[in-house]
């Protein structure tokens, strides 16, 4: 500005003003230089949770899948499309199912938005799982990343319950049978699994006072502390030094550079910001194997999300979402049977309440949670099924195949009063 | 603490660093119990003091509504009452295994969501329900009408007698 308009007039104040709210908010221009894409990603409330420069590692498709990024973006679907079902839910057992039908029937989009909000449930579900195969399979759990797999399955666990208390909510025969099965497998677990049952149920038999409570944990309890343990599951990942890679993924240039008779320049700056993204990172012309995440993460961040979305938005248009009967508290449907990846609990409790429902899972998550602390080698990080983690990749996938086949018996091979059945 | 506090009280300086920490140490206790305090609360507020349910005990009608040979499952009720010459009996019909309500069978009963299987006196015989179902007391009211007592377990093979 030129020092005979620093008074501002009036005309010139309205003109600039749209100019200065958008400066005011968005500091930086469009990025054309480093400078200007490192500021955008410190400055920007919602860029700013990802590094300055990301490695290019990280961003290989086949090593991660995507499977954490999908998790989350089904984790916003869920909450946008759950609140809005919110605005004409009643946890209530004579209008919860009425409610539903009027979903169906009388509100706009009112199937379509149930439709997603089922179909990102289950989704959630299997990619949070698969995630965790992935976490497993490359050996990332390992030192410095054992807490976050902690982390990691906490929240494994916390879906499970999400999409538990969230079927239950239409109050159809299955929400019913379930509410009621879950809460007698809580009842076996030792010394204080009658209180639990009795809180859980907010009596001593399953009705409005159990859907009231199943409603206020869906809606309000387990989405905050998911929310929480999502933003410290993500936090880690900065503070453990991004996601994990083979050792020789930071080596190579500077190979590179050897063979090349290349010496590195002794001199070297240190920004404040490269100071921040963590002091291995050299801010200068040294090649290594870090790319800008504007626009390379951002990029494909966005790709995922609109993937995701689409995936969802199709599957919501083909196929809607199941409701029952309405609850019929004298006659269980036979047979009774609770969502597919509850299948494989509920065929282990078919043997042994305590033992199916309680002991065996009790056991897989102390399992879980123990192995970055029982499994301490570091050879084969970064790698999918690296030769030097057979004896616990194989360990860990005959788990998987198990309650694979848990969950197939259980869909397949079940029929009524839970006899075994061939499906052909 | 109070080990602490004997030791140090010779000297004018450690006695001060000693009520220091002592304020402190309460202070921590005081942080840390009023905290575990309120967790405990929120667990006596959201156990409900008054439930909302049928009554345990309850008419189900005379006993000619039952002729000899019936076995009849009163759902609402959860029990089914059973009818041989003169004797008679309420039995759960409430799963002992999960909570599911089971079903009348040809040899007993049949539960649909995890294949417990009993016999006509609730023995379990198959599938994976820990105990039989139990049997309730019944009683001849005054006014000729047969009432069930859930809150009263009685030995499974014990009739009443009418």
């Amino acid at each position: 500005m030129s020092p005979k308009t620093s008074k501002p007039t009036l005309w010139s104040t309205l003109k600039d003003m749209p100019m200065n709210v958008w400066r005011s908010i968005f500091r930086n221009p469009l990025p054309s230089n480093d400078l200007e894409r490192s500021s955008t990603s410190f400055t920007n409330f919602f860029l700013h949770i990802h590094p300055v420069k990301v490695h290019k590692h990280s961003l290989k498709p086949s090593y991660t899948l995507g499977l954490g990024l999908i998790s989350f973006f089904l984790f916003v679907i869920l909450v946008v499309t759950g609140i809005l079902l919110m605005f004409y839910y009643v946890p209530s057992t004579t209008q919860a199912y009425d409610r539903m039908l009027d979903l169906r029937g009388s509100v706009a989009f009112g199937m379509f938005l149930r439709n997603m909000h089922r179909w990102s449930a289950h989704g959630m579900v299997a990619v949070v799982f698969m995630h965790m195969c992935r976490v497993f399979f490359t050996g990332s759990y390992k030192k410095p990343r054992e807490f976050n797999w902690v982390l990691g399955v906490i929240l494994f666990l916390l879906t499970l319950f999400m999409s538990f208390t969230g079927y239950l909510l239409p109050w159809d025969q299955l929400a019913f049978w379930a509410i009621t099965v879950g809460t007698a497998i809580a009842g076996y677990a030792p010394i204080v699994g009658k209180d639990i049952q009795f809180l859980l149920m907010g009596g001593t038999s399953v009705g409005q006072e159990a859907l009231l409570r199943f409603y206020v944990l869906h809606v309000a309890v387990l989405p905050a502390v998911l929310v929480l343990f999502i933003a410290f599951h993500f936090w880690r990942i900065r503070k453990d030094g991004g996601l994990s890679r083979p050792e020789d993924a930071d080596r190579i240039p500077a190979m590179e550079m050897a063979e090349e008779g290349v010496k590195p320049e002794p001199k070297r700056t240190y920004g404040l910001q490269g100071l921040v993204r963590g002091p291995l990172h050299k801010v200068g012309n040294v090649p290594d194997n870090t790319v800008f995440s504007w626009p390379h993460l951002f990029r494909a961040e966005l790709f995922v999300f609109v993937v995701t979305l689409a995936v969802i938005l199709v599957i919501a248009l083909l196929f809607n979402a199941p409701l029952e009967e309405p609850v019929n508290v004298m006659h269980p449907p036979n047979p009774a049977k609770a969502p597919w990846y509850f299948l494989g609990l509920q065929e282990m409790v078919s043997y042994s309440a305590f033992w199916g429902g309680i002991g065996v899972p009790g056991l897989f998550v102390v399992m879980l949670l123990a192995v970055p602390y029982l499994d301490r080698g570091t050879a084969g990080v970064g790698r999918w099924f690296a030769k030097e983690r057979l004896l616990a990749n194989t360990i860990f996938l005959t788990f998987v195949i198990v309650n694979v086949v848990f969950v197939i018996i259980g869909t397949f091979f079940r029929g009524p009063n839970w006899a075994f059945v061939t499906p052909w | 603490m109070a080990v602490n506090l004997k030791r140090s009280s010779g000297g004018q300086g450690s006695v001060k660093v000693s009520r220091r920490r002592m304020l402190g140490w309460l202070s921590g206790v005081g942080l840390v119990g009023s905290g575990v305090l309120s967790a405990i609360s929120n667990f006596v507020f959201i156990k409900p003091r008054a439930t909302y349910g049928q009554p345990q005990r309850f008419s189900i009608g005379k006993p000619e509504d039952y002729p000899s040979g019936t076995r009849m499952a009163l759902d609402a009720r959860r029990i089914c009452v059973v009818r041989e010459g003169n004797k008679l009996a309420a039995v759960s019909t409430t799963c002992t295994h999960l909570g599911c309500i089971v079903g009348i069978s040809d040899t007993g009963y049949a539960c649909p969501c995890h294949g417990s299987r009993f016999d006509q006196d609730g023995n379990v015989t198959g599938g994976p329900a820990p105990r039989p179902l139990p049997w309730y007391k019944v009683t001849l009211a005054p006014n000729g009408e047969l009432e069930v007592d859930k809150d009263i377990e009685i030995q499974p093979g014990s009739y009443l007698t009418l």
